[in-house]
């Protein structure tokens, strides 16, 4: 399957260098599709490469889109610490997962991004009062059924969304990483117990302790997410920030030779394999060769691989017409059964994946009609 | 520049078919496709005036605009607006494939070009100064558009006031007015000579017509305008015609319920948006008879600044 | 004692009685009369206690103590509800 000019970009910047107008067209067009627009302009800027008159208007509109997103995310996570600080602070510290921590912590994969709903870790006996506090500032629960809230609360690892009434944002509140109905168990107290405190931002005063994951605890997220949840959606996304986040950590002293006790610790080496396997070869993430053998061990056999390696590398890429074959939308659509299986055992997985087709999609339809 | 007009029809189709048909309207280019009659007849009727541009070019835009497929294209045929792999609509009865495609224009200009603020408003021109005219639907403000466009005021826009953020002048982009229900009948009594597209009934909106911009105002896409007067309108049956200021404070935040995308330029927006509201009166605007409002406007138009 | 929230910046422009203001924080936009007007320059300066703030309206308006009085505490709590000012646990500069 030949990579997508966007993988190869993404790749190798200089890639961009020449391009003829049409393919400029196409690689913001499988940009877009991707959910990597935003940070198309910066990873070019960042390489010295200068776009054509044309094109370069349009980067100049996703910059300004961006920073957009970037001021309101902070704004946010302003107003989520002052909530919780008023609620009694049962949380201790403002755990602040995925696009947040990224925002937050100033790691690359922050640089361009469009920002989605705010992501926190609270230990499981703080939940009521955090959800009290949020209700409390304006916050409020998605319009969902029974079902779908027993859903998030007895078998997955959050609360079900909360929206803000007047700003529209949303907020997820996991107490672990995995679902509890899950196989694996990623213990959350040793998440939280490795959490590295961030200073917030000059001008940005916030009233409550801020902190992310560690640095390997965040690589481990991220594996964990992109091959765990299903939905490939954004799966190149997801993947270009790993490849980011381990371009960074991995400058840091005892990153890489920590990574995979970690991994065994946290029940987390599966995920792990498959992230740096693809990372390599899609993004050319490097990846020391003693990790590469020490995870190895961890990986499937050699059947399962192959099949795997067809799923993956076809899901990843852009989910755009240019760069889909017959077998992409089937790849994806077992991925999300798969998905959807690890974090459920089979039964109950059937059952709620029959009430989501029939009872949940109505609504979805509804909001997209075009005016 | 060739325009589409001096494309045969056989021509049209063949680049529509291919995605090879790129069109400019003001500062953009589309890239179109698609496999469906309406919207080759569409833009034979609605677009002669307008350039197009190399297969080859840079289009700021993709639009396809396509029959579903499945078992649905023979019971009940649908159009699907696919952008890039993303289909942000729903599909509508193929029969509204002439409206999807406007729709989809501006929800293209709207949803990307953030070098401008932009303002769902129509935009016209007379004696060097520009007339924007916000309004939610319903409100006349297309009749009213229509009318003025066809008693010689130069047609910048019906929907998208672009406000250019370097400078704060008006950018052009004359593409067709939408019209619905009475509003055809009015401006076709009230402009015989003028072209439309074919009408197009049982939308959400009711029926649908559109009436192609005067080639007049097309040929001057690329002179931007300097806005004068911000007129907020409202048609009521029977009222006396009456042009009531507003201040400028309020014109600036009924111009923010107007805007698409003045929250996403932050401080910029509203930079761009004060320098605007400076060098513009704000009315509200009430009337019954068009004769009478466009005799106002034209009034307007030759007082001296 | 009262102070603008820490970390704004604010973009302005007035016309005649009326002020349209920009949070950057928040990103919301406002308009405000005179008297809030009045308010927020003066916190602009500096946190400042109510008594402070009453005279500041009372050297702008032609108002008595007692309708200041009145005024003041709706006016305040209406700009704390935009995000605009917040109580400050700090003493007078």
């Amino acid at each position: 399957m030949k990579p997508a000019l966007l993988v190869k970009v993404l790749r190798d910047p200089q890639r961009a260098s020449g391009l003829a107008p049409r393919a400029w067209e196409l690689l913001l067009s499988q940009a877009r599709a991707a959910g990597l627009h935003g940070a198309l302009p910066f990873l070019l800027e960042d390489a010295g490469m200068e776009a054509p008159p044309a094109p370069r208007r349009h980067l100049d509109w996703l910059r300004t889109e961006a920073l957009r997103h970037r001021d309101s995310m902070r704004n946010e996570v302003r107003l989520i610490a002052r909530a919780l600080a008023d609620g009694g602070r049962d949380a201790e510290q403002l755990l602040l997962l995925k696009g947040a921590a990224y925002l937050m912590a100033n790691l690359p994969p922050a640089r361009g991004r469009l920002f989605g709903d705010v992501d926190i870790l609270v230990p499981k006996r703080a939940l009521p009062a955090v959800e009290r506090a949020l209700v409390l500032h304006g916050w409020t629960g998605t319009k969902l059924d029974a079902y779908d809230q027993r859903y998030y609360r007895e078998w997955m690892h959050e609360l079900p969304p909360l929206e803000h009434m007047q700003r529209g944002t949303t907020i997820d509140v996991h107490h672990a990483i995995l679902p509890e109905t899950a196989g694996l168990r990623p213990d959350p107290e040793r998440l939280r117990g490795s959490a590295v405190p961030i200073a917030w931002p000059d001008g940005v005063q916030g009233e409550y302790p801020l902190s992310t994951l560690s640095p390997q605890d965040m690589v481990l997220h991220s594996a964990l997410h992109l091959f765990w949840d299903g939905e490939f959606d954004h799966g190149l996304r997801d993947l270009y920030d790993l490849h980011r986040l381990l371009a960074e950590f991995g400058k840091r002293p005892g990153f890489w030779a920590g990574l995979v006790p970690r991994a065994a610790e946290l029940e987390l080496m599966r995920p792990l394999f498959y992230a740096l396997r693809y990372a390599a070869a899609l993004l050319g993430t490097p990846v020391p060769e003693d990790v590469s053998r020490m995870l190895r061990r961890a990986g499937p056999n050699r059947l399962l691989l192959r099949v795997m390696d067809g799923l993956f590398l076809r899901s990843l890429q852009p989910m755009h017409p240019s760069c889909s074959d017959a077998s992409s939308g089937i790849a994806r659509f077992v991925l999300y059964v798969r998905g959807n299986w690890l974090r459920m055992p089979p039964v109950l997985l059937a059952r709620h994946l029959f009430h989501k087709a029939f009872i949940s999609s109505r609504p979805a339809e509804e909001a997209r009609t075009a005016e | 520049m060739p325009l589409l007009a001096s494309l045969t029809h056989a021509e049209l189709r063949r680049r529509l078919h291919e995605g090879e048909l790129v069109l400019r309207t003001g500062p953009f280019t589309t890239r179109i496709r698609s496999d469906i009659a309406q919207v080759s007849d569409g833009l034979a009727r609605l677009y002669a005036a307008h350039p197009v541009e190399d297969a080859d070019s840079f289009a700021d835009f993709q639009v396809n605009l396509l029959r579903s497929s499945g078992w649905r294209r023979w019971i009940r045929p649908q159009v699907l607006f696919d952008h890039g792999g993303n289909a942000p609509f729903t599909p509508l009865p193929l029969g509204q494939s002439q409206p999807m495609f406007e729709w989809v224009m501006n929800w293209c200009v709207s949803n990307h070009a953030h070098s401008y603020l932009i303002v769902h408003a129509a935009v016209l021109e007379r004696n060097g100064r520009a007339l924007i005219l916000p309004a939610p639907p319903g409100s006349g403000k297309s009749t009213l558009c229509a009318a003025l466009a066809m008693r010689g005021w130069r047609l910048l826009s019906d929907e998208l006031a672009l406000v250019r953020c370097a400078d704060g002048q008006l950018a052009p982009l004359v593409r067709p007015v939408s019209l619905k229900n009475k509003s055809l009948d009015v401006i076709r009594a009230f402009a015989p000579e003028a072209r439309f597209g074919l009408p197009v009934g049982g939308t959400i909106k009711g029926t649908i017509g559109h009436l192609a911009p005067p080639a007049a105002s097309v040929a001057r896409a690329d002179e931007p305008a300097l806005a004068a007067w911000v007129v907020f309108p409202r048609f009521e049956a029977g009222a006396a015609t009456s042009l009531t200021p507003v201040s400028k404070a309020q014109t600036f935040m009924r111009l923010i319920d107007n805007a698409f995308n003045y929250a996403l330029l932050g401080e910029r927006g509203f930079e761009v948006l004060a320098r605007l509201v400076d060098d513009c009166e704000g009315s509200d605007f009430v009337y019954s008879r068009l004769d009478e409002a466009i005799a106002l406007f034209d009034g307007m138009s030759a007082e001296a600044p | 004692m009262w102070q603008v929230t820490p970390g704004q910046t604010l973009a302005a422009r007035q016309w005649d009685d009326e002020l349209v203001v920009f949070n950057s924080l928040s990103g919301a936009t406002h308009l405000l009369g005179l008297g809030a007007t009045v308010l927020l320059g003066a916190l602009q300066q500096g946190p400042a206690d109510e008594t402070t703030l009453a005279v500041a309206l009372q050297a702008e308006f032609e108002l008595d103590g007692a309708e200041i009085g009145a005024e003041l505490p709706p006016m305040l709590a209406r700009l704390a509800k935009l995000g605009l000012i917040q109580p400050c646990p700090c003493s007078p500069a």
